[in-house]
């Protein structure tokens, strides 16, 4: 069953990922809508195999890395998915299908696994933590890509230079608005994560914080990001500046999620225990 | 078409009316010069009565009168020998033309070429601005009112109707239609990369001209909520302001109003005068950094270029624009070759499927015929065989159907390849297979359905 929905899943971004990039060489109304299909069909069956195999193991399947990355790149595409509703975002199915494919590889490498899950484990709040904590991730990488073609959009636009074969990009605002409202979202959404992991440490280790890489990690990504947004609230920062600094932002989260990973082991990286 | 003796042999053979071929005949703008369009233009109101006096005169049993600014012309069902000599006839008559006005500005096609005609006419690929999208609009209305005298209703509503999903297609599939070739045109798709919509969005105009008053009318049709008219002589400004339903402000009170303008477009002509970034502080501060997109299409340059260095700001003169504009022009006919492809490909499905219509009844016809009589003759042989085995009947049953088929198939491929071919000689060859084969007229397909089942109670 979970193997047959990788599959398709797996076939589903391919054929997102194809039909973006064929709409965005030239435009085709039919391409473009396939795109948005496809991917939706990815990102409802990652959800069916998130399912599956929560079922199968009792309890949420979101402690391994394999299956955060893949729950992370499922997600982000539900947030493109809700994002392209609002503007035509072609360019960035474009990029978000491979993701998705990728997201979905990790998930297919980390299938089978034993179904022991350890006591710690099956408190509910973890998954609600993790699950939290990958949802605002997701709201982050994409904003940060939004602020991407920002700048793309904008640096053409300011030397004149014509979009030649590319299909139609939305526009400053639009793109703008887009980036700065997956930032709010991604700060509630981290904001929540970090209470929930909060208690979860609190109920199970008796103690608010530990203090391990991670943590510190995330306070740093919570205030840059805290920051970003009260410049863009109150000081009225916006275009070019915010769009750098939100890719910025990103560079912190993503060194924090590598870096930490990969060098400093902890509770976070899956080494439960 | 044969010669009059041989038509009326197969009138006689074919009681009912056909209806007739599929010909477009008119002059555009491709064959006619503008002063002969606008002689024998048709107003809306009369497009009725001009679509009723061209049915007569081509002897069509259905017609569309199709009549915009850049073209009058018929597509029509018509068993006319001539429709160039009727339609040219009808138009010297009743516009009093010189007959040698018409001379070799008008076009006729026939069949396959007048379908690929309607099709790329109703797709706007043979406007005079490619892609522009009202004509499909227009000849959806002057079909309407055909259809509602029913002057189509048969042949020529399929094809209308066909047109119409093609154009929808070369809508959707290409992007001829969607770039703004004029300069104007250009600096609203400019303003649609740098902001959402436009309908919240105030636009201020400088100087009072030709290029001022385009311009506005382009913001205008684009949504723009706002339009600010700028102009050193005040009553010019507040003329034009009075028609667009805008605000006139004298040129030396500019500034106030700068933090309100989304859009500026400056087209004062004569040198001296020029909006440098000192003029734009305030507006930016005011603005909060929203980004401002200024059009400079002053010969000398009305802004400084300096203002395209600021953030926020997007400065676009003449040339870059007149650039844009001619990237488009060649995005849009690469965008049109791929339409073309498009057509030509619905042209061959839908003409194949026309020509299949034109032979079927013979084809039904005659496959009935065989048919009745080899169930007769079958019917025959077993009654005077009452002792045969249910495997001789079958043997029996099999043979007469093989015999059958084996003698029909040459004739029907020829039929259909015929059709393919759209050979002029597929008719006659129709007419040619009911006579050998003294085949009833074909008649409608829910009548054939109750003549067998007569013929089996």
């Amino acid at each position: 069953m979970e193997a047959l929905l990788l599959d398709l899943a797996l076939g589903a971004y391919l054929i997102g990922t194809i039909a973006a990039g064929a709409a965005l060489v030239r435009p085709d109304e039919r391409a473009a809508r396939l795109a948005v299909l496809a991917l939706a069909a990815g990102f409802l069956l990652g959800f069916a195999i998130v399912l599956v195999r929560s079922l199968e193991l009792g309890v949420l399947a979101v402690s391994t890395g394999a299956e955060q990355t893949a729950l992370f790149a499922w997600l982000l595409v539900g947030v493109y998915l809700v994002a392209q509703v609002r503007g035509r975002l072609v360019v960035l199915g474009a990029l978000i299908g491979p993701i998705g494919f990728a997201g979905t590889l990790a998930a297919l490498a980390s299938a089978g696994r034993a179904a022991a899950v350890p006591d710690l484990l099956r408190s509910p709040w973890l998954p609600v933590h993790v699950t939290l904590a990958v949802a605002g991730d997701a709201a982050f990488a994409l904003a940060g890509l939004v602020s991407a073609i920002y700048l793309w959009q904008e640096h053409q636009l300011k030397a004149h230079a014509s979009r030649r074969a590319l299909a139609r990009l939305p526009s400053l605002e639009t793109l703008d608005r887009m980036s700065f409202r997956l930032l709010l979202w991604g700060f509630l959404t981290l904001t929540l994560s970090v209470l929930a992991g909060l208690l979860w440490a609190e109920l199970t280790h008796g103690r608010l914080l530990n203090w391990e890489p991670r943590t510190i990690w995330t306070m740093i990504v919570w205030l840059v990001y805290a920051l970003l947004l009260h410049a863009r609230l109150t000081v009225g920062w916006g275009g070019r500046r915010a769009a750098r600094l939100t890719i910025a932002g990103f560079g912190v989260l993503a060194l924090s999620l590598i870096g930490v990973n990969l060098l400093a082991p902890g509770s976070h990286t899956g080494a439960y225990g | 078409m044969s010669g009059a003796g041989a038509r009326g042999r197969v009138e006689t053979l074919r009681p009912r009316r056909r209806e007739g071929e599929l010909v477009v005949v008119g002059l555009s703008h491709h064959s006619a010069p503008v002063e002969l369009r606008e002689r024998v233009a048709v107003a809306p109101e009369h497009v009725g009565a001009a679509a009723l006096r061209l049915r007569a005169a081509l002897q069509a049993h259905e017609l569309v009168l199709v009549s915009t600014c850049n073209r009058l012309e018929v597509v029509a069902m018509t068993e006319a020998g001539d429709p160039l000599e009727a339609f040219a006839a009808e138009l010297t008559r009743h516009h009093e033309l010189p007959r040698a006005g018409l001379e070799g500005h008008l076009y006729l096609h026939h069949g396959r070429g007048a379908l690929r005609h309607l099709f790329r006419v109703a797709s706007s690929l043979d406007s005079m601005i490619l892609g522009e999208p009202q004509i499909l609009g227009q000849i959806k209305e002057q079909y309407r009112q055909a259809a509602a005298v029913s002057a189509a209703s048969g042949g020529l509503k399929r094809c209308f109707e066909r047109a119409f999903r093609v154009a929808k297609r070369v809508r959707t599939e290409t992007g001829v239609g969607q770039l703004g070739v004029s300069m104007a045109a250009a600096a609203v798709d400019l303003a649609s990369r740098i902001f959402d919509d436009l309908g919240d969005k105030t636009v201020m105009l400088i100087g009072a001209g030709e290029m001022a008053e385009l311009a506005a009318r382009h913001f205008r049709t684009a949504g723009a909520r706002g339009l600010i008219f700028v102009n050193r002589s005040f009553d010019r400004a507040v003329e034009l302001a009075r028609g667009f339903g805008g605000t006139p402000v004298p040129l030396e009170r500019i500034e106030p109003y700068l933090p309100m303008a989304d859009v500026v477009v400056s087209s004062v002509g004569g040198a001296g005068w020029i909006l440098g970034p000192s003029h734009f502080n305030e507006a930016l501060r005011q603005r909060r950094r929203r980004p401002m997109f200024l059009i400079d299409l002053g010969v000398p340059r009305n802004f400084d270029p300096a203002l395209n260095d600021i953030e926020g700001i997007y400065l676009y003169d003449v040339d870059d624009l007149d650039r844009v504009a001619e990237e488009h022009r060649e995005r849009r006919a690469s965008e049109a070759r791929r339409a073309e492809s498009i057509i030509e490909e619905e042209v061959k499905r839908y003409w194949s499927h026309l020509r299949d219509d034109e032979v079927r009844p013979t084809i039904v016809a005659l496959r009935d015929k065989a048919e009745e009589i080899r169930r007769v003759e079958l019917e025959r042989a077993l009654r005077s065989l009452p002792a045969a085995s249910d495997a001789e009947r079958a043997v029996l049953e099999a043979m007469s159907a093989a015999i059958v088929n084996k003698l029909l198939h040459g004739p029907l491929v020829a039929l259909k390849e015929l059709a393919r071919e759209e050979a002029a000689a597929v008719e006659e060859a129709a007419e040619m297979v009911r006579r050998m084969f003294a085949l009833e007229e074909s008649p409608p397909a829910s009548a054939a359905r109750d003549e067998d089942e007569g013929a089996e109670s």
